[in-house]
């Protein structure tokens, strides 16, 4: 099977936080814990190895990232989704806004790498665009899925692997 | 002394109820957000000049619509906005005006470089191109935010009771939100081997 993704890049800061009610009525999944899938499409081993993997450079580096997949998109562009989302969720540290989401969206074949203003110097819009070409893209045209948002959330870890600012 | 306290507490109320404090607070607000958007099209305007290197260097050919996107820029950065301007109409229809007529030249140049390969298959100007998207998102979120801010402002102010402080105290003025773009949609969007 061949998927076509399309990497819609962009990193842009979240700003302000409304309620979680605001969040479900614009069609956003709830932010359940580092790995939120929506659309279920991980399986079991890919699941596990993300929440690991993420648990052990969140405790590092206190940076907060969550690899959400969505079921849809509700008709948006996943930039504008993703700006919504990661500001609905409110998540990144206070004042630092440092967050990073990597969004798939597998009915809209969409994915995007969604970055706070915290973190736009570490993992800047044409690295984030590298590991959406080299880690995302080769598995999922493969049609694995799991193992594309596996990838691309190791090399996305890698490189926002530097201390944070502290709040 | 009870009526001085009831009058105290009467004052207290009504003056934190007629904008004395939120009139400047949403105006700061849109102030701050127009920063935000002058600093997303300064970041295009950055990256025109590396972007306008790179075809150069394999479409030389295409002299025209090189100096067309050179000269859009030069204009685009000539016309600042400052926070006080934001009342002003005509100013804030010039910059838009201005940034618009970079995005179509900066757009015919990107759909000429789609003929050719050899620049398309720089690794350099894919990353410029990356760049570029990401820029223009963040102009689109900038100036929705400053858009929010604006109307946030524009409703304080003419809203009673903060209406009230806003013409005593600030003798405020409805700022200008940016139009929505025509055609924004439709902006020639390039692709290099993002698609597949």
């Amino acid at each position: 099977m061949l998927l076509a993704l399309v990497p819609a890049l962009l990193l842009v800061g979240f700003g302000t936080a409304p309620t979680p009610s605001k969040a479900a009525a614009k069609g956003y999944p709830a932010l359940t814990g580092r790995v939120v899938d929506a659309a279920h499409i991980l399986g079991p081993a890919a699941r596990n190895a993300l929440e690991q993997e993420l648990a052990l450079a969140g405790a590092k580096t206190k940076h907060q990232m969550v690899v959400v997949t969505v079921a849809s998109l509700h008709g948006r562009n996943i930039a504008d989704y993703g700006v919504g989302l990661g500001r609905s969720w409110g998540i990144g540290r206070n004042g630092i806004n440092d967050c990073v989401l990597l969004i798939v969206a597998p009915k809209e074949h969409k994915v995007r790498v969604e970055v706070g203003y915290g973190l736009e110097g570490v993992l800047r819009d044409e690295e984030a665009g590298h590991i959406i070409q080299n880690d995302i893209l080769p598995p999922f045209r493969a049609g694995d899925l799991s193992a594309g948002i596996v990838a691309g959330t190791k090399a996305i870890l890698h490189e926002i692997d530097v201390p944070g600012a502290t709040p | 002394m009870k009526l001085r306290a009831a009058l105290t507490l009467v004052s207290a109320v009504l003056l934190t109820a007629c904008g004395v404090n939120s009139v400047p607070r949403s105006e700061e607000n849109a102030k701050a957000r127009w920063a935000d958007v002058q600093a997303a099209y300064q970041r295009r305007a950055d990256l025109i000049p590396n972007i306008v290197a790179t075809v150069k260097g394999a479409a030389a050919s295409e002299g025209k619509i090189l100096t067309d996107v050179t000269n859009a820029r030069a204009s685009a950065t000539r016309i600042q906005v400052t926070a006080n301007d934001l009342s002003d109409e005509n100013k804030v229809q010039q910059f838009q005006a201005a940034q618009q007529a970079l995005s179509g030249s900066l757009g015919r140049l990107l759909a000429t470089a789609e003929a050719y390969p050899d620049l398309k298959s720089q690794a350099r100007f894919g990353d410029l191109v990356t760049e570029l998207e990401g820029t223009e998102n963040r102009i689109n979120i900038a100036v929705r935010d400053y858009n929010t801010a604006v109307q946030a402002y524009n409703t304080t102010i003419r809203t009673f009771p903060d209406a009230i402080g806003a013409k005593v105290f600030y003798g405020a003025k409805p700022m200008v939100p940016f139009q929505a773009k025509a055609g924004a949609d439709t902006a020639p969007t390039v692709n290099f081997g993002n698609t597949n």
